[in-house]
Parts: structure tokens; sequence; C-alpha cells
């Protein structure tokens, strides 16, 4: 079958294999080596040294093996780098019923399909009159603008496992405009398809999909901002962009070093004042009222002076007063009490202190301001602790009132349940998440159509097994995005893949109020 | 500590010039800032003693002797008769004990007086209130005499000063049981004490706060809201400010009461007699702008036995019945039919915790009115007669806030006739039907 003038060329890009190789291949075994139950740390042993050694031969031997496909089975087909695309140059297979798509009379291939059939042996890329290798199709195909490693992986998965599989865009999904008027939906997505046929220069799908992408954004973006606008929904604080919501964050923070930190700092610092809480006196003044007291030694003359007669009855002329005398006369009574008593006493004098070194009495002047501080911190102990009630933010429920339990769990319900399309239509997008395919059932492919493809099992969104589990926000764009078809999270992690969802569901109550 | 001086030492004379026939007399001259102390004997036999000021000036407990005058004390009077210039007295009959003694803190007390008078002029002036002055201490330390002597003076140097008397075991005001309230407009009378006119009283019904210390503080709380309305629109009361006579009770819930009523009256001095840790207690408890003065008892103040405080409650009812040395008035003795009264009893007895709903507090149970069934055994009792409205059931919550009007006391209960006979300051009918049910018997036997 070999053109002799072509042979250095052949023999360049092409290998013909002789008979016997032929025959070794085909009779080959097709098992794919089991890897069986994993190790999960070393131990040093030379038995699992010698396991690990021959399950890694067996892989590499797999790899190197050398793919013997039919020259006549293989579809040629180009690599359009400008456009990011593989156009077929031989009729297509049976493979063009679920992949690719015409334009321009042509017959195309994205990238991952075409790696994809690559792998199968179903089609042989030339880029510049030069095949390309599995390895050189990875290599080109995968990439930013096209798709990565990881969606490629899923994408390969699935199809290995019959789904069909078809790039997912956000535009073909209707408005949430159109989902709200209950737009037909199909008649849409068959005008867009014949609308591609149409269109006069072969732009690349996947420009086509970032320009739809992008508007679609735009659109959702409008949605979002409405929400924002409408400042009194609940969700509003879920439409801000990172951006918004950190300067948001960022003022909160300020504010509440500003104004709200203190609400758990008594009020001792709030009115604290650099005057010393001496310079606060009572309207009396002891200091110039000689009261006879026994008990304050220290400030207390031996003598008293004599009272000036003015003040006493019968204007008396008396003489000074010598207190020292009755210094030692105190105490005269005995107080009578049993030794538990007086065990009692001195257990509680121990314990409890001068009210008069609290910094918050000494401030009182008068019975008024100290009853005042007293019933505060009464309430502060027994009712509603006054420090929580006085700001803006209040507590859920005031204790004091009775309510039935299941009311009070409606109360306290901080965290309300939320379906996920709730109030996703506010939601703006963001380029963090993005469902990458569309995911048809296997058994549909007997009658399935490209131009009308039907409504998906499930869309995918890739993720890598180290990125972040999707947060509540990137969850409820997608589902919204996705409408009733549920979204699939492909997590891939170093090639094996697993497949986590979603789902509503309803906590159950067994309150009865 | 304590001189005494014997009397035949002091004062050899006997007075020749004023016999009185049947009883030997007794000259004491008494130099100045001195006091002649002496005890009639207690008991029904005892005889009276008389006093008389021959010359110079005294003062027995703040109220100045008239010259020449006689006064008569009773058996089981303690008194003290101080000279701040110097006298001369007579005692007529034989007291049990009669000394005169150089150790009195009378000038403390003067000085206290001065400064609490001070502090009156400075509120006179400032247009503020007057002070208000706690006196607390034991029991047996003088704390009625010192506040009679503070009102004295007050009342001498012009001063309108309120006699508040939370005192329920031995009530200077009105019966046993209740806490009063009562404005001071002249010195207290030498024999009989303060005058009493229209004292404002509160029903308690026993004798020690430690019963119902619940209704007691709420009590408290009621007379000190009396005090300072009256205070808002009389400027004389304001400025004379008020004297707290306490009950010697100190320790656990007594001291809590104490300390309830200071901040209740919101007092400005609280004068201490001669109890030291009392002293330095209410020095922390009480917030820094009351003044707690540290004042010593007087050498002259006796114990008083259990029988000689029951004896001395028994003597006011009875003067509050019969007048001083039962004299003065004539009660009436009614029957009341148990259909036109409602007796009540404050303060439930008290259920375990355990037995109350959830919520409930022990302290609801302590103000709360109880009907009582009239029967054999309300024989004796005192009975308060509240002023309370005779309306229905919703007069009710007032009744324990309401003043007392007055007093009787049960004397026979006859349940088949479903009446009873009460001795009654005034005649029929009461003046209202409620009535307040007292620990307190009183026997009406002399």
């Amino acid at each position: 079958m070999a053109d002799p003038n072509k042979t250095d060329e052949l023999q360049f890009y092409s290998e013909i294999l002789s008979p016997s190789e032929l025959f070794a291949a085909r009779s080959r075994s097709h098992k794919i080596p089991v890897r069986g139950q994993k190790d999960f740390f070393p131990n040093d042993s030379d038995e699992q040294r010698q396991r690990l050694e021959q399950s890694l031969n067996e892989q590499w031997s797999l790899i190197s093996e050398e793919r013997v496909e039919k020259l006549g089975n293989l579809v040629k087909a180009t690599w359009i780098l400008s456009e990011q695309i593989v156009e077929l140059q031989s009729p297509a297979g049976k493979f063009w019923q679920t992949m690719g798509f015409s334009a321009k009379g042509k017959q195309f291939l994205l990238p991952e399909e075409a790696l994809y059939l690559m792998e199968c042996g179903n089609v042989q890329v030339f880029y510049q009159d030069l095949p390309l290798s599995i390895q050189d199709g990875y290599e080109m195909f995968l990439s930013s603008s096209t798709v990565s490693l990881q969606q490629y992986q899923v994408f390969g998965h699935l199809k290995r496992l019959g789904y069909v599989v078809h790039r997912f865009h956000p535009s073909s999904e209707p408005s949430s405009y159109a989902r709200q008027l209950n737009l037909p939906q199909c008649r849409d997505r068959a005008g867009r398809q014949l609308k591609r046929k149409r269109s006069a220069s072969p732009t690349s799908s996947n420009t086509e999909a970032q320009e739809e992408s992008t508007a679609d954004r735009l659109e959702e973006g409008k949605h979002g901002y409405e929400g924002e606008e409408d400042e009194k929904l609940p969700e509003s604080q879920l439409t801000l962009s990172p951006e918004t919501s950190s300067t948001q964050a960022a003022t909160a923070s300020s504010a509440h070093k500003g104004g709200g930190r203190t609400w758990w700092m008594t009020d001792v610092l709030k009115d604290r004042p650099d005057q010393r809480p001496a310079s606060r006196t009572s309207r009396w003044d002891f200091s110039s009222i000689p009261f006879p007291d026994l008990g304050s030694r220290k400030c207390l003359s031996s003598c008293l002076a004599s009272p000036d007669p003015s003040l006493l009855p019968g204007s008396l002329a008396v003489g000074v007063c010598d207190i020292a005398l009755w210094t030692q006369k105190i105490n005269l009574r005995e107080v009578k009490m049993s030794s538990k008593e007086q065990k009692r006493e001195e257990d509680k004098r121990r314990r409890r202190w001068d009210v008069n070194k609290d910094r918050e009495v000494q401030q009182c002047r008068n019975w008024a301001e100290y009853r005042k501080l007293l019933a505060r911190r009464q309430g502060k102990r027994k009712g509603r602790p006054e420090h929580l009630w006085d700001r803006e933010v209040t507590p859920l429920h005031d204790p004091r009132q009775p309510i039935p339990t299941g009311e009070l769990l409606d109360k306290i319900s901080v965290i309300e349940s939320t379906h996920l399309l709730e109030g996703a239509s506010r939601l703006k997008g963001s380029d963090d998440w993005r469902i990458s395919f569309n995911v048809y059932q296997p058994d549909s492919v007997a009658d399935f159509k490209k131009s009308n493809p039907g409504k998906p099992y499930s869309r995918m969104c890739v993720c890598s097994f180290d990125g972040p589990v999707p947060d509540l926000r990137a969850i409820k764009l997608l589902s919204f995005q996705s409408g009733d078809i549920p979204v699939v999270f492909a997590v891939v992690d170093h090639g094996d893949i697993s497949f986590y969802t979603f789902k509503d569901f309803q906590l159950p109550t067994d309150v009865f109020p | 500590m304590v001189t005494p001086i014997m009397a035949t030492e002091g004062a050899e004379t006997t007075s020749e010039d004023v016999p009185v026939p049947g009883k030997a007399s007794t000259r004491f001259d008494l130099e100045k800032e001195t006091e002649l102390r002496f005890e009639v004997e207690a008991g029904e036999a005892a005889e009276q003693v008389d006093l008389e000021l021959l010359t110079g000036m005294a003062e027995v407990f703040g109220s100045e002797l008239n010259r020449n005058k006689k006064y008569t004390f009773g058996p089981g009077s303690k008194i003290a008769v101080f000279t701040w210039q110097g006298c001369s007295v007579n005692l007529y009959g034989k007291p049990e004990v009669a000394y005169v003694s150089k150790d009195t803190p009378m000038l403390l007390y003067l000085n206290t007086h001065a400064a609490l008078e001070q502090m009156r002029k400075q509120a006179e002036r400032d247009n503020e209130r007057g002070p208000r002055v706690m006196v607390v201490g034991p029991t047996d330390v003088g704390k009625s005499t010192v506040c009679r002597l503070l009102l004295s003076y007050a009342v001498r140097v012009g001063r309108r000063p309120t006699l508040v008397e939370l005192d329920v075991g031995q009530s200077g005001v009105s019966v046993p049981g209740t806490v009063s309230a009562l404005c001071i407009e002249r010195p207290a009378d030498v024999e009989e004490g303060f005058s009493v006119q229209a004292p404002l009283v509160y029903h308690f019904g026993s004798t020690t706060p430690g019963t119902n210390i619940k209704l007691y503080n709420k009590l408290t709380s009621c007379l000190a809201d009396v005090f300072s309305q009256r205070c808002e629109v009389n400027r004389k009361a304001s400025v004379g400010g008020c004297i707290i006579n306490t009950c010697g009770w100190v320790k656990g819930s007594g001291y809590q009461a104490l300390v309830h009523c200071a901040s209740a009256f919101e007092v400005d001095v609280v004068l201490v007699l001669d109890h030291e840790r009392l002293y330095n207690e209410l020095k922390r408890d009480l917030p820094h702008f009351v003044r707690v003065v540290l004042l010593p008892k007087s050498g002259g103040v006796v114990e008083r036995s259990k029988e000689c405080r029951r004896d001395t409650r028994d003597e006011k009812i009875r003067e509050y019945f019969y007048g001083f040395r039962g004299v003065t008035f004539y009660p009436f003795s009614y029957e009341v039919r148990f259909s036109d009264v409602r007796i009540y009893k404050i303060g439930a007895p008290s259920i375990p915790d355990s037995c109350l709903p959830l919520g409930m507090s022990q302290d609801d149970t302590q103000l709360k009115l109880v009907p009582v069934t009239p029967g054999r055994d309300l024989t004796y009792h005192v009975l308060s007669v509240s002023s309370a409205e005779d309306g229905e059931e919703g007069a009710r919550k007032g009744i324990v806030e309401s003043p007392v009007c007055g007093f009787i006391v049960v004397t026979n209960v006859d349940t088949q006739a479903q009446v009873m006979k009460v001795l009654s300051p005034a005649p029929r009918p009461l003046p209202r039907h409620t009535l307040l049910i007292m620990d307190i018997r009183f026997m009406d036997m002399k």
C-alpha cells in the first residue's frame, strides 16, 4: 500500500508495519492492568516496592504501546491554529452524529472532540501538513482559550462512558426574562443553529461563545444591578461583586472600630473623662462640716473645736471636746454572736469589697445618680441587658416575653433556609465558576440530533480537587443559569474524577407550636 | 468609764425649803457638763420619783427643765439630767440608782447637732433639702435617746425635723409593730416624750423586722416616699430633714434593711452608735457621699431585759388607749360583727420553691394578703384599722401600702353570735372595715 515515491515522506510521518508486527499488534491483550488496592503510605518493605514497580511498569508499557490503526479508518483533518479549530478533510465517520458541526459547507471539530477522536484512533490531525501525535494534540489543543486539561479529562471520561457531551453555551439558555415569560426555547436554539450554518465567516464557536457569554453576563449584570438597587431585599448583599463586598466589609469593619466596638465593654470606658473622680463632689462638703466621727482617726484632731454658738440651742457656749478620751470608749456594748454567725460574717466580709472603690460609684454625686447606677446594674443582671438593647442592632428576641417554641425558632432563624434558585436571578455573574458541558444520556445516542439535542441530562461544571468548594453564591448562580437541569460538579483529582451535586432539601421540623 | 459619784457626797445638803410629805428628798449639785442619772424601780408597787430643778439650767434628753416645776417619773424610768452650765436639782422619792457622771458624750452629740445645723443652714441658703440622718447601732446603745436629743435641739433652734421611727419593737411614736413618721414641732415633753399628733403610721404586725423583712423594706420605702412628697410641698420640713431611728438588728437581713433604708431615704449622714464594725461595714457599703459617723454611746445607757421590753411595749399600747399614765383617754368597748369587717394578715406562710409555679419567687408571698377567719384565737390580738378604701377587691392591692388610721384590740370573740368585742379609742362605727392582724397581743388587765 505504500507509494514508493512517497516512501521518505511516509517514513517520516507514518510507519508501515510488517505483517508479523501487525499480527502481534492485533493479537495483543487489550486488558488494562488492574491497579488494585491502594497503599496509603510507604512502609519501606520490599514487597510494597516490588508491587509498586510492577504496577508502574505495566502503566508505562501500556502508555508506550504503539497504537495500530487502519489508515483507511482514519479521518484526515487539519488544525487551524488561528481559529483554534479542526477542519475535516475527508468525510467524517460515525462520530459525526454526536460530534462536530458544519459551517460554510465545511465540517469542523472542536479541539477536545478532535483530541478525543485522536485518542480513539478515528482521526488523524495534520498541522502544516505534518501529522500530530496524541502528545502534540494535548499540547496544541488544550489551552486556556479552548478547554483546560481538566475539562478535557472530564470530557473524555464522560465520552468513554458513552455520554454525549457538548460544550455549554450560556446564551443557549433562555435569559431569566425569557424564562419568566415562558418563551419557547427550542425555536430559538434551532434558529441559532441555522444562523451558525449560515454565518458568513467561519467564526470560532469558542469566540462566539465568549461573545455570547459576555453579552449574557452583561444582561445578568443588569439584573444584578437591579437587585442591588433594591436594598431592602435580603439577598442584595449577595449581589455584591467581590470588590464591592470587600470595600463594604472594610467600611463595616471601620464602622465597627468606631462606634460599635465598645458594645461589650462596660460603660466605664465610654464616660471616662480625664478628670479625677474625686472632683465630682456631693453637695455637702463634709470637710467643712465637722462631725465628731470617732471612726476616721486620721482626719480628726485630738480636740474638736467648740461649735459655733449660733448653731446651738439656747446659744450655748461650750468648750473644746477632747476626742482622744472617747476613742477608747467605743464598742462598749458587746455584740453577742454565735461562732457560726461569726464565721459567716467573716466570710462575708472577705468576699465583699468597698462599693466606693468602684469608679462609677465614685462618679455619683447623690443618691439619685447612685440608684440609677444600681438599677442599671440590676437590670444588667436580671432583665435584659441594657447595653444590648440601646443600640441599633438588638437581639432577636426579648427573653422576658413568652413565645411558643415554633415562633421562637422562626424568629431566631437568622440563616433562613433557601432554595437554590431563590434570589439567584438578582446575582451578578462571576467568572470563577462556569458550566462547561451539556451531558446527554448514552441511551439517547440512537436518535440524537445535533441540531435539536433536546434537554440535557445534566450540566457539568469542572473543578479541581485542590480548588475551593463552591460557595452558595456560585451554586445559586450556576443553578440559575442551568434552570431546571441539575448541575453536576466534576471534581478532578489527578485524573480521577468524581461527581458531586447539590440538591435542594427541606429540613424536617418536629416542633409543634 | 463611768465614775459614779455617790449622791450624798456630791450633795450633802438636802433641800429643807420644799418639803414633800412622805418622800425623802435628795439634792444634787451638778458641775458644768455633768449629768445626774437615776433609775426608778420597775414594778407595780414601785414608787414614783419626782425631779425638781432648783438653780441653774438643765435638760433631760435635750428638753429643758423648768425651774421649780416637779417632773414625775413612773416605774422603770431611766433618766439623765444634763447641765451645760451647772445646776442643782432635787429628787423626791427613792430612786433605785442615782449618781452624777462627768463622763458623758453629750459634747459629741452637741457637736453632731452643730454639724447638722450647719447643713440645714446651707440647705436653707441653697434652697436644697436638709440633712437626712439615720441613727443605727445595736440594741441598748441609746439610739432613741440620741434621736430625741437631736430632734429636740433642732426644734429648739427653730427647725421642723421629722422623726422616722423604724424600730418596730420599741416604737416611740405609735404602738409596737408599726413603722411611723412624726413631724416634730416642739421639744419632747420631759415626762411624755414627743407629742404624738397626726403621725403617719404603717402596719407591720410584728415586733421584729425579721418576721417579714420584705414588708419591712416595703414600708420603709413607703415612708420615704411620703416624706419626700411632704418635703416637696413643705419647705420647712424639707430643710429640717429627718432623723431615722432604726432597730437594733444589725446583722444579716437587718443590716440589709439598714442599707435599704439609707437608700430609700437618701440619707446624708449615718450616725453609728458604739459599733465600730457596723461603722466599717456601712462605710464600705454606702456610697461615698454619705457621711458615716461613729459616735460613742453614753455610759448611762442600761441594758433592758426581755421582760422590760415587753413591759414597755404593753405600756405603749395601754398609752394608746388610755393616754399617758392611763388617765387622759377613755376608750370604748363595743361589738363588731364578723360580716362587717375583713381581717387580713400580711404575708402568706412560706412555701418551698419546688411547690411554686415556674417563674414565681417566694418574695411574692411575703406581701400577700391572707384573709383571716375570725375565731377564738383572735382574742387579745391588736388589729390595725387600715385607711384603705372599703371598695371591692380592687382596693386590696393598696392595703399593704395604706397607712393605719387606728388600732383596736379584740377583747372577746363570740363564735356563736359571730361577733367580737373590741376595745377602740373611738366610739362605733369603725371608720374603715379592713383590719390587719398583728402578732402582738394586749391584755387589758389594769
